[in-house]
């Protein structure tokens, strides 16, 4: 298994295609080739670093190319590899950021390469603020097995209690994964994961503050998001939780159906609880002997 | 060491010490009395192979050339490029011009800088100055601030990789706190800016070896 990033090209024309291959795999990259949209879809996985695509593909263009990377790897970086120049291009959706190499610039074979490596290595084209310790971060969130460690049921009963003492519809433990928020343990709802860019708690995890969200509706950052409509998630509070080196690996949250205030008193036990969670983590890690 | 320390972004004329190749600045204040100046003295260039990527967003290109100029720019096609997304442009025959026709077409705004960025790198300009002047518009055009996130990843991202320049406006006043605090996640550091009877005084959060109080801004 190689530990190059990983890179899809897709291009039907099989010699230009061998001949971009060749050049993404000199800048240090493991490279596929696809000749189609169909193709590229069945090879896609969360895997994929990056994708660079030609704009003309038979079944498909380079902003089909972009939808089907998104819904499987959201965060992954798309290069438009193409000698259209960018106002011959159909005008995309504002969801369809991407990133664009002209093949009319010189050398432009080893400039994609240039930009792809780095790009794959370094980039993000997430549609939320990225902690700046993201790699970090997620080593830290994949240290905790939280079934290995037993902790469910001490979860279970933590979220029951909070949602009975602060009267809200849903209390939740939930870890932030790469692309998703994983809820281990949930009261009040049957939450098992949300993209990551549809939760509150992507930006819970950034600050050490609380995170207050009195009306979804009411607030920019989630007045669009139609996940959060679906799940009846009008208000929230939300701590996030730390490893012992200081990187966030997920949060505990009130939401409620209703808009909703917290008072200082409130905020200060939503952190005693969120205190709880880390200390349960903590203690069951080192009795399993964890460095 | 030393090397790495030649590479470093310089700024003549303002109180603030060189920053590291790859860096993202958000800078804030009100746009017309003080940060827009700020942003384009920013921009400003005196490396031999030193180029300006403008995104231009709430005035046209002609105007902000201009603005550019009397800020202290060399205005040289081959290395000071726009993309023009005001709406207010008129004809724009130059290369060095690229036009989208709202400041929410995010995804046309983001190829279009791709494609300039590639054009300077191309003409042997590859310590690339990007300026979004300002990005008031995209957050306003934008039903969803989510895309603007993901323009802000895809473009911070390009000049932290190409260990480039990048420099955005934002009049803090225009937006709700939270929308402006997340905006700031997307950046190395943020320079406050605010004037005080036509003088401008600075301020930095989140670079090391910067004036984290008001200091006064040289003409």
């Amino acid at each position: 298994m190689s530990d190059s990033p990983t890179v899809l090209c897709a291009q039907s024309d099989t010699d230009e295609r061998a001949e971009t291959a060749d050049a993404l795999g000199d800048a240090g990259l493991a490279v596929e080739g696809v000749r189609s949209l169909d193709t590229l879809t069945a090879a896609l996985d969360r895997s994929v670093d990056c994708v660079v695509t030609a704009f003309d593909l038979p079944d498909g263009d380079g902003f089909d190319v972009v939808d089907a990377v998104r819904s499987v790897n959201p965060a992954c970086v798309v290069i438009l590899y193409t000698e259209h120049a960018p106002s011959d291009l159909p005008r995309g959706g504002p969801e369809q950021v991407v990133e664009y190499v002209p093949r009319t610039v010189p050398e432009s074979r080893e400039r994609l390469a240039d930009v792809a490596a780095m790009a794959a290595a370094e980039v993000t084209q997430a549609a939320y603020p990225v902690p700046e310790t993201e790699s970090e971060r997620l080593s830290a969130v994949q240290r905790y097995d939280v079934d290995q460690l037993a902790a469910i049921d001490a979860f279970d009963r933590l979220t029951a209690l909070m949602a009975s003492h602060f009267d809200i519809d849903v209390a939740f433990v939930g870890l932030m994964d790469e692309h998703e928020e994983r809820f281990v343990a949930c009261e009040g709802a049957n939450w098992r994961t949300l993209a990551r860019e549809d939760t509150i708690c992507t930006h819970t995890i950034l600050s050490d503050e609380t995170m207050v969200v009195e009306d979804t509706h009411e607030d920019p950052r989630f007045a669009e998001v139609d996940a959060l409509k679906q799940l009846d998630i009008r208000s929230y509070a939300g701590v996030r939780i730390t490893d012992e080196e200081g990187s966030a690996i997920g949060a505990v949250c009130c939401t409620d159906g209703e808009p909703r205030r917290y008072t200082q008193t409130e905020i200060d036990d939503l952190q005693r609880f969120a205190d709880e969670v880390e200390e349960q983590l903590l203690l069951r890690r080192r009795l399993q002997g964890a460095p | 060491m030393a090397q790495r320390r030649d590479d470093r972004y310089t700024f003549d004329g303002l109180p603030l010490n060189p920053v590291e190749p790859g860096t993202s600045l958000l800078v804030t204040g009100p746009v017309l009395s003080g940060a827009r100046e700020m942003g384009l003295r920013l921009l400003c260039s005196s490396d031999a192979d030193g180029g300006t990527v403008l995104v231009a967003t709430d005035k046209d290109a002609t105007t902000m050339l201009a603005d550019f100029e009397r800020h202290g720019g060399v205005l040289d096609r081959e290395r000071v490029r726009v993309i023009d997304c005001a709406q207010e442009s008129g004809d724009l025959p130059e290369d060095s011009v690229s036009t989208v026709n709202t400041p929410a077409d995010l995804t046309g705004i983001g190829i279009e800088y791709s494609g300039q960025y590639e054009s300077t790198y191309a003409s042997g300009y590859t310590r690339v100055r990007t300026g979004i002047i300002t990005l008031t518009p995209l957050l306003v055009y934008s039903d969803d601030v989510r895309a603007v996130y993901r323009f802000l990843n895809t473009i911070t991202g390009r000049i932290g990789t190409a260990d480039g320049l990048g420099i955005c406006v934002l009049d803090p006043n225009a937006h709700e706190e939270q929308v402006v605090e997340s905006v700031a996640q997307f950046f190395d550091g943020r320079v406050d800016v605010r004037a005080d009877q036509g003088a401008l005084d600075l301020r930095v959060a989140g670079l090391r070896d910067q004036p984290t109080n008001w200091t006064p801004v040289g003409t």
